[in-house]
């Protein structure tokens, strides 16, 4: 693969907003105000507050892959050896500068091996120095697929471990592995002295983005892990700590961590400047927009990663109108037929013809809260196009797909569950979908799900037909969408459908993979996943719905409010300050 | 009109008690009658008697009318005449987008007709209150007649169930349990997910309302036992079954006929909560409590879609307990207000 200049977002949709997220308008920028705020300098100072509708459902590096999660630990918390600055520019953003390495790495000629040397003086909440082996240690828990899930797996499918015969590689993880696999993973991975040394079985030019990008490279401190219960404990190597534990449905507090050497670190990432730090977990989104509308109180001093309600854009104007964001995110919206239980593929196809994409739109807010999709891919991803198989209008065309299902001879009406995260708003959406799917001769059965919506798709058992999904490129190019979503070998595994809800498994999508991923060029590359997101058409592996914007409040007193491609378009934490 | 119906819990026949009015035929009156002539003077009662049977015939034509397609909960109008795409598809127009064709409007985002969707609303709500309200009352009187004649062990075994359910958190257990309660009974019946969510609400509702019923009815049999019929009834060898049913529920009926029409009230709030709470039958299907909860986030920018959910809840739920409060007076006159 040839390198890639630009980058993105973590994904993976938030849970909490439900109709949530869509496609990424790779560094689409605000329309507002936000835009100059960063060039005030901020003071330091004062309690910001964070307002989360519902929880978080993981803080371990390796298992975190919410963009709006991802960047607010980076900020916080978990430094990587790289970083992306906070930039409201694409093009400075996208570029990731030292972190708690000294420089942004040293590749060998066909970017198959990256070394990176740790700072020195950089150290953990208890005092102790970073090292090489927090790093690798941190590196191997991802290979524990049975208890580190639901975080991102590239490594597994480029670090240099050999694969045994089920396809999955021969390491296992810290906990427990064969020795083979052991010894296999420490050739992977070396240290000397204070420089890490990685080795890939394929090139990764584009490595130091997917550092940035996301936690999974982050260092991990062996007697600290608890595997699973370690889900929500964080041991900080940042400007803050954890006062007390992370509830998950309360949230924390962050104070700081006086083990935090700034002289460390960049302000381009990270300025540091409110003393406290509160998340605030289970406000609705209604509740979150009418306190930031009325601006009382602490909400003076609050930010938010969660979208204004429809409902509630007329009450945007005047003063309220300049604390408020509206901004393309980085994000694609979709929905998923299920491969176990819709195994006729005009039965799919027909699901595709009648799905009233903009009925789904307009119930969901219209054009101030969607853009409308033409494919997973978000359109400012490299190589985009319009994925041809999706041919019906906008609005569905159940006579065509009623056709279809005759020909698929199976019986009508064809009783289908839906699943999708549940808010009053998608709830709507979903009735949209569900007319014209009726009137195609489905039987739509809708069934919203509440907080831990992604635990349960993942599941193996999920019996669902059809699964709502939004997802983001983890920096900009399809290889971080379509393989990451579609490749069954990583994802698909006993305990989990990792981001392949759906459970599709198709050989031929999995040949294109490794085609683009082993690519020499760019170029080649490019066509590769063009092709690879055909093929996903012809299957009708997924539906596209809409590509989200974000519509944010702040509070009056918070400066230096920025909404990043960094943060995924969430405001970021960086330069963030407080007013008295 | 079917006034007849309704009328019947409270008089077998509606046209009869016009002669009742004469003065004086007050001799020989069945205490029926005398109910039913009480009542009948309560001009409040009347009113709301009036209300809740126009409600129920409305209830029972709105599944009719849908068929015909005279009223259309479920098909949406997105329009962009309609609605505003760049103001979240809030109505265009006054008042929520009222028009000859949605004389109450239309539901933001889809267009829904919103007269359409509170009628049907009516009937889901009103049917699952009626039939918790049933599987309270007939839970209650059977426990409490059984109580209240038996005494004793058995008496105080339901005694103590009463108690316990009583002081279950109600709405916790409703909350909580949902959805792997509703999970179960799909899995049990093969119902699909809204008929699942109904049974569950039904029976959660009714089997914590019954403890009420059957402690009023325990009384009154613990008083009825005692009098002379009923030795009569055990001297001549009358079975338990006999006994309990053929001898003291006639003597219940008042009591019952109350409570039904005071618990039925509770349900249909009951109903509005729990969906705000994301409880019992969800959307689209319309319910008042669905329709209601989607309302109040438009409390400030549409509020006439607020508004009417709102009014038509408090209509029912009022009318409905005023009709209660009448039929109690008119039974027992001697009890206070």
């Amino acid at each position: 693969m040839a390198s890639i200049a630009k980058r993105a977002l973590a994904a993976a949709a938030v849970a909490s907003m439900a109709a949530t997220l869509a496609a990424c308008g790779g560094g689409g920028s605000g329309d507002n105000s936000s835009a100059g705020d960063a060039a005030k300098s901020g003071s330091k100072g004062g309690t910001l507050y964070y307002y989360i509708n519902k929880p978080v459902e993981h803080v371990d590096p390796q298992r975190v892959y919410v963009g709006r999660d991802i960047s607010n630990l980076n900020r916080t918390v978990y430094r990587g050896l790289v970083s992306f600055p906070a930039d409201t520019d694409p093009d400075v953003a996208n570029k990731p500068v030292a972190d708690l390495a000294t420089d942004t790495g040293t590749k060998n000629a066909d970017a198959t091996q990256w070394k990176f040397t740790i700072k020195d003086g950089v150290k953990w909440q208890d005092g102790k120095q970073i090292t090489c082996a927090d790093f690798k240690y941190g590196a191997s828990r991802a290979f524990a697929t049975d208890v580190i899930t639901g975080g991102p797996n590239y490594i597994l499918s480029y670090l240099d471990v050999p694969e045994g015969s089920d396809g999955l590689p021969s390491y296992t993880g810290p906990y427990k592995s064969s020795a083979a696999g052991k010894a296999a993973f420490d050739k992977a991975i070396t240290c000397s002295g204070n420089t890490i040394t990685y080795n890939f079985k394929k090139p990764w030019p584009d490595f130091p983005l997917a550092v940035a990008a996301l936690h999974m490279m982050d260092p991990y401190r062996q007697d600290k892990d608890q595997g699973d219960r370690s889900n929500y404990q964080i041991f900080s190597n940042g400007p803050y700590k954890l006062q007390g534990a992370w509830s998950k449905n309360k949230g924390a507090t962050m104070v700081r961590n006086d083990q935090y050497d700034p002289s460390t670190d960049s302000t381009e990432i990270r300025k540091a400047l409110p003393d406290e730090i509160v998340f605030d977990i289970g406000k609705s989104q209604e509740t979150i927009a009418d306190q930031l509308i009325a601006d009382g109180g602490n909400d003076k001093f609050a930010v938010t990663g969660e979208r204004v309600p429809s409902a509630y854009f007329a009450r945007l104007t005047g003063a309220v109108a300049d604390r408020a964001v509206n901004v393309q995110s980085p994000f694609v919206d979709y929905v998923l037929p299920n491969f176990k239980k819709m195994t006729n593929p005009k039965v799919r196809e027909a699901l595709a013809m009648a799905a009233n994409t903009k009925g789904w739109i307009d119930a969901g807010g219209g054009s101030r809260a969607y853009a409308e999709a033409k494919s997973i891919v978000n359109p400012s991803v490299t190589g985009y196009q319009a994925n041809p198989a999706f041919t019906a209008p906008a609005s569905g065309d159940p006579a065509a797909a009623k056709k279809l299902l005759q020909e698929a001879g199976v019986t009508t009406p064809y009783p289908i569950t839906f699943t999708y995260p549940k808010t009053d708003t998608a709830d709507k959406q979903a009735a949209a979908l569900q007319a014209t799917w009726d009137k195609a001769g489905f039987k739509v059965s809708l069934d919203p799900q509440g907080d831990t919506y992604y635990d349960v798709i993942q599941k193996p058992s999920n019996g669902a037909d059809v699964i709502w999904g939004g997802w983001g490129a983890d920096w900009p190019s399809a290889i971080t969408v379509t393989p990451p979503l579609f490749d069954s070998r990583p994802n698909l595994t006993k305990n989990s459908t990792g981001q392949d809800y759906g459970n599709y498994k198709s050989d031929t999508f999995n040949k294109i993979v490794d085609q683009a991923q082993s690519a020499a060029d760019l170029g080649d590359q490019t066509k590769a996943l063009q092709a690879a997101d055909e093929q996903l058409g012809k299957d009708f592996a997924y539906i596209p719905l809409e590509s989200q914007k974000f519509n944010f409040l702040r509070g009056s007193k918070v400066s230096g409010y920025n909404n990043t491609p960094a943060s995924a378009m969430y405001p970021d934490l960086g330069p963030i300050s407080l007013e008295k | 009109m079917s006034l007849s119906e309704s009328q019947l819990e409270v008089s077998p026949t509606p046209d009869e008690p016009k002669a009742d009015d004469q003065p004086q035929s007050l001799e020989g009156l069945s205490p029926t009658k005398l109910a039913v002539r009480r009542f009948r003077k309560d001009r409040l009662s009347m009113i709301a008697f009036y209300v809740v049977a126009f409600v129920l015939v409305a209830a029972i034509l709105a599944p009719i009318f849908t068929k015909i397609g005279i009223i259309d909960p479920i098909s949406l109008n997105q329009d962009d005449k309609l609605i505003d795409p760049t103001l979240g598809g809030l109505p265009r127009g006054a008042a929520g987008g009222i028009t000859w064709a949605h004389p109450l409007g239309i539901e933001p985002g889809t267009g829904r007709d919103v007269l359409s969707r509170l009628w049907y609303g009516v009937t889901f709500s009103l049917s699952i209150s009626l039939a918790a309200a049933i599987v309270a009352i007939v839970v209650g009187t059977v426990l409490g007649i059984i109580a209240g004649f038996s005494g004793g062990l058995i008496d105080a075994t339901v005694g103590r169930l009463i108690d316990l359910t009583l002081s279950f958190p109600q709405t916790l257990m409703l909350l909580a349990l949902s959805s792997i309660f509703v999970a179960a009974i799909q899995q049990r019946t093969g119902l699909s997910t809204n008929p699942a969510n109904a049974v569950y609400e039904i029976g959660v509702l009714g089997l914590f309302g019954w403890p009420a019923v059957a402690r009023l009815i325990r009384g009154q049999v613990l008083s009825i036992r005692e009098r002379e019929f009923i030795e009569a009834a055990k001297l001549l060898g009358a079975s338990p079954r006999r006994l309990y049913f053929k001898e003291i529920l006639p003597n219940v009926w008042a009591p019952l006929l109350v409570s039904f029409t005071l618990i039925t009230p509770q349900y249909v709030s009951a109903e509005a909560a729990l969906s705000y709470l994301g409880v019992g039958i969800k959307p689209p299907t319309p319910t008042l409590g669905n329709i209601l909860t989607d309302g109040v986030n438009y409390a400030l920018t549409d509020f006439t879609y607020f508004l009417f959910p709102a009014i038509v809840i408090a209509v029912i739920v009022v009318s409905l307990n005023l009709f209660g409060d009448g039929v109690r007076d008119a039974l027992d006159p001697k009890a206070d207000r």
